[in-house]
């Protein structure tokens, strides 16, 4: 259980892999420097999926792809009652699934 | 390359299935087999497509299985695992095998068995297709990512509720002409969106996306018969010709791609089935596209070069793709209607083309089609294999 998300900034061109990988997608560069992933950003999309998988008790999700600030874009769970599409907000890290006993961090994001 | 022509198609009813995975198969192997009519030929390789077999029906090593039931050893034997583009994928497969002069009859059978396991289950085996850390976690599945796909194409591109409804209100209406198909009725506007009561017979699955937008949980399997020049030669009778086939892959996690809204390796792999082919999409009389949701439907007739980006559903609203329009799109029904055993449909495509370039598809026979395409989509676009078939004059 980790407390912060990381990407991978490529040692070459600067480029933030996130998710990460072990070849730039921007340069093909093979060495990275880790970073911590969030901050400020804009709802790119979101959706409220009702057709969920194992391990969630609620009846829907609300989930966003966000765009930072800083141009990387992230997959995360939307806490906001009043979703618009590029509604500014800021990441924070949760609770965003329990298999079982354990307790998965990630990132949330909630009104900027 | 040799050239690689299709002799024989056959599929099981897709549906809720009383066989086993292996019956289903071996079923649908059996009536393209038939159809094919080899007689003493002998079948040098089988090639089985499935995602989840070793999840959902804790059985691996499929090809071996089914090569045994249809007493084919000592044929070659193998399976694919492409996630929901296994089908094509095999078909390829299946295709390199007789284009290196390897293998003259090869055949290939997609199945999938999902509706043993409930409704979350399912839906989680399909979603270990997304990113581990960076989607899964999160709760992402696959109408989750359809659904976020779909709310900035319409805002983008104009595409309303209404539009989405036209194509589940079209294939449903295509899949009533398919006695494959496993949902077998037709929905109207007033049931599935204008009337008071649409929202309980349409509640949300991922917004904007509602349960008619989605494909039904289906088991079944596809199978085609796949011979080199000199089978078909022997065999005689229509040749349906695999004229191209081109894949393409695109970033594992959708937010990772430049326009989440373009259907990158659709287009590439389209742009690379066409060159092959040495065709256009303006050639194409009919095809089956990956209508997992009815958005994805949409925008693949635009990505595959049918439509410009963003007027899709303007061709869709004009009855362009309509059975008896300029392109009919999904004849059979589509995963809408037909559904979508997820290693079965890739193959299924195959199949309907083939009856619909052959002149076989009854009811639903578009007249004179010679040129068929199909589109079979991986991952949430990840993955995707298109097909481009011609029938060749006897």
């Amino acid at each position: 259980m980790s407390d912060r998300v990381t990407g991978g900034k490529c040692a070459a061109c600067g480029t933030v892999n996130y998710p990460r990988r072990l070849v730039c997608s921007n340069c093909g560069g093979e060495t990275f420097e880790s970073v911590e992933i969030g901050g400020q950003g804009k709802v790119l999309t979101y959706t409220d999926v009702y057709a969920l998988a194992i391990d969630y008790e609620t009846r829907y999700l609300r989930l966003a792809i966000v765009e930072l600030d800083d141009g990387v874009r992230v997959t995360g769970q939307l806490l906001d009652d009043d979703p618009t599409l590029g509604k500014r907000v800021k990441t924070t890290i949760g609770v965003v699934r329990e298999p079982g006993e354990k307790k998965i961090l990630g990132l949330q994001f909630v009104p900027a | 390359m040799k050239p690689v022509y299709i002799a024989g198609a056959g599929m099981t009813k897709f549906g809720r299935a009383e066989w086993s995975l292996i019956r289903l198969a071996s079923e649908a192997s059996l009536a393209a087999l038939h159809h094919a009519n080899l007689g003493e030929i002998p079948v040098d390789g089988v090639v089985v497509a499935n995602m989840g077999a070793a999840r959902v029906n804790k059985q691996t090593a499929l090809g071996s299985a089914l090569v045994d039931q249809l007493a084919l050893c000592p044929a070659t034997a193998e399976a694919v695992e492409n996630g929901p583009a296994s089908g094509a994928s095999a078909f390829k497969v299946g295709c390199q095998a007789i284009a290196s002069g390897m293998a003259d009859v090869v055949l290939v059978t997609g199945v999938e068995r999902m509706r043993t396991v409930n409704g979350l289950e399912g839906t989680d085996f399909v979603a270990s297709l997304s990113h581990p850390e960076a989607e899964y976690i999160y709760g992402v599945t696959l109408p989750s990512l359809a659904g976020m796909f779909a709310r900035l194409v319409m805002d983008r591109f104009g595409v309303e509720r209404k539009h989405l409804a036209m194509v589940a209100i079209k294939n449903h209406d295509n899949a009533t002409k398919n006695p494959y198909a496993h949902i077998q009725q037709t929905v109207t506007m007033e049931g599935i969106l204008t009337a008071p009561e649409a929202i309980v017979n349409n509640p949300p699955i991922a917004e904007p996306l509602h349960m008619f937008d989605c494909c039904p949980v289906s088991d079944g399997a596809a199978s085609v018969v796949l011979v080199s020049e000199d089978v078909a030669g022997n065999l005689g009778g229509s040749k349906v010709r695999v004229a191209g086939i081109g894949q393409a892959t695109d970033t594992h996690a959708v937010h990772d791609r430049e326009d989440p809204t373009d259907l990158k390796a659709v287009r590439l792999a389209s742009e690379r089935a066409f060159a092959m082919a040495g065709l256009a999409p303006s050639d194409v009389d009919v095809a089956e596209l990956h209508d997992a949701f009815t958005i994805l439907e949409i925008v693949e007739s635009e990505a595959a070069g049918f439509f410009p980006r963003g007027e899709g559903h303007l061709a869709l609203e004009r009855g362009e793709t309509a059975l008896g329009g300029a392109l009919p799109i999904n004849p059979s029904g589509g995963l809408k209607a037909k559904g979508h055993p997820v290693g079965a449909t890739g193959v299924a495509h195959l199949v309907e083309l083939t009856w619909q370039l052959r002149g076989e598809a009854e009811g639903r026979q578009i007249d004179g089609a010679e040129v068929g395409y199909a589109c079979n989509f991986g991952g949430f676009g990840n993955n995707v294999v298109a097909t481009v078939l011609r029938r060749e004059a006897e």
